[in-house]
């Protein structure tokens, strides 16, 4: 029932790169513990020497089925557990085997030991030997508190009391974290967020040090140990490797997602487990697109107007008090929130009680129809850039946004999108391209006063006509940056790096998580497809281009957008993983290979870690390609 | 609570009436306190519309068109309400009777006793339906007293393609009390009369409310007369690619059944896995299953067909068969039996398969039938009676066979060439075998021949499927794409077919490769022929790239626009069946789904706005 055309992703450009796989070799650092090995069960091999005469009946036994992966030729192969006199589960044996199964790839030396040891999570201790600040300290704790609850988590994954004794008692694992550097826990556009981690013995126990220039660095170092811990389903038991060194640091500064709260609304609860996924991939930005023309989901405390107008309903409701839990769970995860209020265009009803409060109108063409002359979906609503209550509107509300987020050095406008025909219909005596520029002007001198008087060192506006000649121009790339989000073979996209804009790429044609869902209106085909594979999302690589230019591009980074037209909490994470975990890969490691046998392993790896996590993320291809990997390559 | 917040209500309203004509600057206006709660107004032909303002001033007294609830607009707006599928004629009344699950009774005194103990049962579905409708808790009690009068002609409790499914449908409401009739040839009928009566429920909860708070209302009136289109309106669901937990299943099966599909067409095995156990032959699961976890019981098989008979739900349990078997047949040489499948799992895969793991079944090896005959029993002891089962038969690679000297030797004493004709007629041989087989086995149950399902493939080409295929017992199901024209010449010839145009019904489509993502509106628009031959269709969930994780986002609510089609073959607009798609929405929410959104919540609170 398939056509032939299957797993022609997979195929292209693998078949010449499997070579490759083992590049990263493992430093066999504890040859003598080699046999502690997740430990060995003799399973006699069932001798059978039935005829074929025989009643078939009486020739089978009911066994459940058990399969033993041994590392071979730098890959693990399943064997039936009666060929074999060593039990080894397929964690174990991918964890030891050539690849280092970290995700995202370290940039700096990593040398792993190929034995493995069991621990605990309630053994684990934690020794903050220097830290910079008391700040720094108490998140290093709770930080630590969160990995070992992640290792609470694969223990229940344990059956029963189905221990093996015959592994040896748990260790204990000390681990030692110094931070020279930054007294700021938060994720800063200067932190310094590389990290040294080392394991070794010690006796009878394990010692870890993980030294970093940050708080945010040394919290990565944590998300790594966590990454040579698992469980071991045969043994019942977490492992560890006994021996391991990292150097690492992440090739771009920004590395975000993008989650769209407006066109959708999700829970609470879906944002803290989107969050926490991406700390398991050491994204550092979660860009927070609160609302849009459809819904304001935010109900500040200096404006809840927006939010009583502009809220699909009481239950659909961010309060200062959830934007707080969602900003304190992301900063003990090295992760900042970037709220963005879009503005001027990607407004509605929220903005629709001007007139009733005294204050005029505050956005003209809200739910205007024909939708299509006015706006880019339904329903239509921008700003009205003559009222000046609208500024001193904008003023509370990046106010609330720096407060509540802690976010004061980078500032997200928004910006995209805005329909000129209604402007043009309300001010005819203006051109829409001055009101905009003005508009913007506006908004950063009120994001200046929201601010303490002071700029963001780097404020962000989606790419738009405003980023293109001869407006580009008009902008100041001392203050302004732009998130790209055109197709990444436009010239505009480009335009913008030449000019020495601070970007964030989105490019629609690679890291646009909603695209290939067919068009959700009847009357326009105003979609995008199609579905961007976890592959293209890795492969993207737009700076790596041979013009002259593109050496000087100051890119900081990326972002994965997933816009919520057609998405609803149900299926939030299938949509969202493990593609982000793709492009949390690129940005961090930016490894010139594409999507290497090396990268389909660990990438599955990574997605049953993202599972173990409650993360319903989707699977990379069947499982028996699971059980059985270099077939499927 | 809610008196604090009508109190907040009200203050707010008079600051804005003295605010309002005073010019102000926006610190001077006092944060307001209330909380967004919209109304919604049922506007004819256009659906369900949400007010323009948070706390609408009602100042006519025509409060009967406005609706608290959206869910409880939309059971009473439009002509069919929030029925999905759609029925045939529905008559509906704008009132709704706020009612009580604990005053909701069944009378089944003119129901034949022997189908009595399964109609309670699907009563009881029923039931927890419209308790889920308010998560669990109707806080909301009125003694309005409801009498479910369900009557049911015949005895017959199994379920194929001659189970009569149509149902009469009452509900009068007279004097503070609801009587509910419900008239049906078969129980299946009933059931569906009664699931239709759940669909005329809602909870009066506002969307996304944020109050425990909830009743049920049911519209106070309706005549509805119904019946579907197809007589096969199946899912296809692959547990072999990735296992499915049962409990994942349980609830695939329960949104078939709200949509009124009955046949869950079990693609229980393929050559990646076997997850399936049978009892005579443990070596399926042993050497087939992912893990001892990572299989189906004899006895979750059971209880799975029972939980689908209960609503409605034939299983037909797929042995894809002769390609498609690898893992789980790897061990005949070890017992002695010799190879019972050929190149499983052979490397490198391309032209021994059409994906990894290879595998097929060894035609040439006797003990390969001794063994399938031994899982066809064990099928045949699973499968309520009259039994269905699909043999699978689809891309057999004569490669695969090829490369086996025992198959050629074994092809060459039958006179068989090695050319592709002559692996026809070893393809064909195998599965003229397997249904002697199966034939043998459920007549020694006592039971006539049945018909068989069977992919199409090179076999069931029209210049060759009579040589090797009786269209009197194998019903073909077709997957060719739209522009194959094998569909109509296959009808031309006499056989009977099931449709799942795979270009178009596909769930797995749109993730992978070059293939493309079929939208709702895509799957619903699409047709099928009326033709005696068509028994009806399937929509497909291969499970290459998705789990149980994903398995839910992927099938719903996409599944409905095909279970609409198949029941109703509407000729109204996909536009039209948005309103009642987004309601079957809520409503699968409600029973423990998670579908996805099919558009911006603006735009289910705001019918035909989003055109």
């Amino acid at each position: 029932m398939k056509m032939m055309s299957w797993g022609d992703a997979l195929w292209l450009g693998l078949t010449a790169r499997f070579a490759r796989v083992g590049r990263l070799r493992r430093a066999v650092l504890m040859l003598a513990a080699a046999a502690c090995t997740a430990a060995a069960v003799l399973y006699w091999k069932q001798q059978t020497d039935d005829s074929a005469n025989r009643p078939l009946h009486s020739m089978y036994s009911g066994i459940e089925p058990q399969w033993s992966w041994l590392c071979q030729h730098d890959r693990c192969e399943r064997y039936q557990a009666s060929d074999t006199t060593t039990l080894q589960s397929l964690q174990t044996c991918n964890m030891l085997c050539a690849s280092t199964q970290l995700w995202p790839q370290p940039t700096g030396p990593v040398s792993l030991a190929s034995a493995a040891v069991p621990v605990r999570s309630d053994r684990f201790s934690l020794k903050v030997v220097a830290s910079p600040s008391r700040d720094v300290t108490k998140h290093l704790n709770e930080a630590f508190i969160v990995m070992q609850n992640h290792m609470r988590t694969l223990e229940h994954g344990v059956v029963g009391e189905n221990r093996r004794s015959d592994i040896g008692p748990p260790r204990d694992v000390l681990v030692k974290v110094s931070v020279n550097g930054s007294g700021d826990p938060r994720m800063r556009l200067d932190t310094n967020e590389s990290y040294k981690l080392a394991l070794r013995p010690s006796g009878n126990s394990l010692v870890v040090d993980i030294t970093a220039h940050s708080f945010c660095g040394a919290r990565h170092g944590l998300e790594t140990l966590l990454q040579v811990t698992w469980l071991d389903p045969y043994a019942g038991s977490l492992l560890i490797l006994e021996a391991a060194t990292v150097v690492d640091a992440p090739r771009f500064p920004y590395r975000g997602l993008l989650l769209d709260t407006a066109r959708n609304f999700f829970p609470v609860s879906e944002l803290l487990r989107t969050i926490d996924a991406m700390a398991a991939n050491k994204l550092n930005t979660f860009h927070w697109h609160v609302s849009d023309s459809q819904s304001f989901p935010w109900k500040l405390d200096s404006a809840p107007q927006l939010a009583q107008h502009g809220a699909y309903g009481p239950g659909a409701v961010y309060t200062s008090d959830d934007v707080r839990t969602i900003v304190k769970y992301a900063r003990i995860r090295g992760i900042r929130v970037l709220m963005e209020i879009d503005t001027p265009a990607h407004v509605g009803r929220a903005f629709g009680w001007g007139p009733e409060a005294g204050l005029g109108h505050l956005a003209h063409c809200i739910e205007a129809e024909p939708w299509s002359s006015y706006c880019g979906e339904p329903p239509c609503g921008q700003l009205n850039p003559r009222n000046p209550h609208i500024y001193d509107l904008l003023e509370h509300v990046y106010r609330e946004i720096i407060q509540l987020t802690g976010v004061d050095d980078i500032f997200h406008l928004g910006g995209d999108e805005v329909s000129e025909q209604c402007w043009a219909k309300h001010f005819n005596d203006t051109d829409p391209m001055d009101l905009w520029m003005e508009f913007t002007r506006q908004a950063m001198h009120v994001l200046e006063r929201a601010n303490g008087g002071k700029a963001p060192e780097l404020t962000l506006l989606w790419s738009s006509r405003l980023t293109r000649s001869p407006y580009l121009e008009r902008l100041d790339p001392k203050r302004f940056g732009v998130q790209v989000w055109g197709a990444s073979q436009w010239p505009e996209s480009r335009a913008v790096l030449d000019a020495g804009f601070r970007s964030v790429i989105s490019h629609v044609d690679a890291w646009y998580l909603d695209c290939g869902f067919g068009s959700w209106r009847d009357s326009s085909d105003g979609h995008c497809g199609p579905y961007r594979s976890w592959q293209q999302v890795y492969e993207h690589r737009p700076w790596a281009t041979e013009t002259p230019e593109s050496a000087a591009w100051p890119v900081e980074g990326g972002a994965a957008c997933q816009w919520t037209e057609q998405l609803g909490p149900g299926g939030l994470d299938a949509r969202v993983w493990p593609r982000t975990a793709a492009l949390a890969e690129r940005l961090w490691a930016d490894r010139a290979e594409g999507a290497t046998a090396d990268v389909y392993l660990r990438l599955d790896t990574q997605r049953a870690r993202l599972v173990a996590r409650g993360v319903r993320a989707a699977p990379l291809w069947p499982r028996w390609c699971s059980h059985n990997p270099h077939a499927c390559l | 609570m809610a008196l604090h917040r009508l109190l907040a209500l009200m203050t707010t309203m008079h600051l804005a009436g003295v605010l309002c004509n005073v010019e102000s600057t926006f610190d001077e206006i006092t944060p307001q306190i209330y909380e967004p709660s919209w109304m919604y107004k049922c506007v004819p032909d256009e659906g369900c519309q949400r007010s323009e303002h948070p706390r609408p001033t009602l100042s006519d007294n025509s409060t009967s068109a406005f609706f608290d609830s959206l869910d409880v607009c939309r059971i009473v707006c439009g002509r069919f309400g929030g029925i999905w599928p759609k029925p045939v004629t529905a008559a509906l009344s704008s009132q709704t009777v706020k009612i009580h699950p604990n005053y909701l009774r069944y009378d089944l005194l003119n129901v034949p006793a022997e189908t009595r103990e399964l109609l309670v049962e699907m009563t009881q579905v029923i039931s927890n339906n419209l308790l889920a409708e308010c998560g669990g808790h109707v806080t909301e009690v009125v003694d309005t007293q409801v009498v479910v009068i369900i009557v049911v002609k015949t005895a017959i409790t199994s379920l194929n393609w001659n189970t009569d499914e149509q149902y009469m449908l009452d509900v009068q409401t007279r004097g503070g009390e609801v009587s509910v009739h419900i008239e049906a040839e078969t129980i299946y009928g009933a059931r569906h009369g009664l699931e239709t009566f759940s669909q005329l429920i809602s909870s009066d909860k506002r969307d996304f409310s944020d109050v425990e708070h909830c009743g049920l209302v049911l519209v106070s009136g309706a005549k509805i007369r119904d019946r579907p289109i197809y007589k096969h309106r199946g899912l296809v669901l692959d547990t072999s690619r990735h296992f499915i937990p049962m409990v994942d299943i349980k609830r695939t099966i329960d949104g078939m059944a709200t949509t009124k599909m009955n046949v869950f067409h079990w693609h229980a095995t393929d050559s990646h896995s076997f997850p399936l156990e049978a009892s005579r032959v443990p070596q399926f699961t042993r050497y087939g299953a992912y893990s001892g976890s990572e299989m189906y019981t004899t006895e979750e098989i059971r209880e799975l067909i029972h939980y689908a008979k209960v609503r409605g739900i034939r299983v037909v349990i797929e042995i894809d068969a002769p390609a498609h078997s690898g893992n789980g047949w790897q061990w005949g040489r070890e017992y002695g039996l010799g190879d019972l499948a050929v190149c499983v799992n052979a490397y490198p895969w391309r032209h021994l398969c059409i994906e990894p793991p290879c595998g097929q079944l060894n035609p040439a090896n006797p003990n390969m039938y001794r063994v399938l005959r031994n899982l066809y029993q064990d099928v045949a002891d699973l499968l309520n009676s009259p039994p269905l089962l699909h043999m699978g038969g689809d891309e057999v690679y004569f490669g695969c066979w090829n490369s086996s000297q025992e198959i050629i030797s074994y092809m060459k004493d039958q006179g068989y060439d090695t050319t592709e004709e002559g692996f026809m007629k070893l393809w064909g041989e195998f599965h003229n075998k397997a249904l002697q087989i199966w034939d043998e086995e459920i007549s020694a149950k006592g039971l006539d021949p049945q018909p068989v399902m069977l992919w199409s493939s090179q076999l069931t080409q029209a210049q060759r499927i009579s040589q090797h295929l009786d269209k009197e017992r194998y019903i073909i199901e077709v997957w060719e794409p739209l522009n194959s024209p094998l569909l109509t010449q296959l009808l031309r010839l006499g056989y009977r077919t099931v449709s799942v145009p795979k270009d178009i019904w596909y769930l797995d489509h749109g993730f992978w490769g070059r293939t493309v993502y079929s939208n709702w509106r895509r799957m619903y628009a699409h047709t099928l022929p009326r033709d005696e031959g068509v028994l009806g269709g399937e929509v497909a969930m291969w499970t290459e790239y998705c789990d149980a994780q994903a398995l839910d986002t992927r099938v719903w609510p996409r599944a409905a626009a095909v279970a609409e089609r198949l029941w109703s073959d509407p000729t109204s607009t996909v536009y039209s069946a948005e309103p009642r798609l987004q309601r079957l929405r809520t409503r699968l929410i409600a029973r423990g789904l998670r579908p996805d959104a099919m558009s911006p919540a603006w735009c289910s609170q705001h019918d035909s706005k989003c055109l």
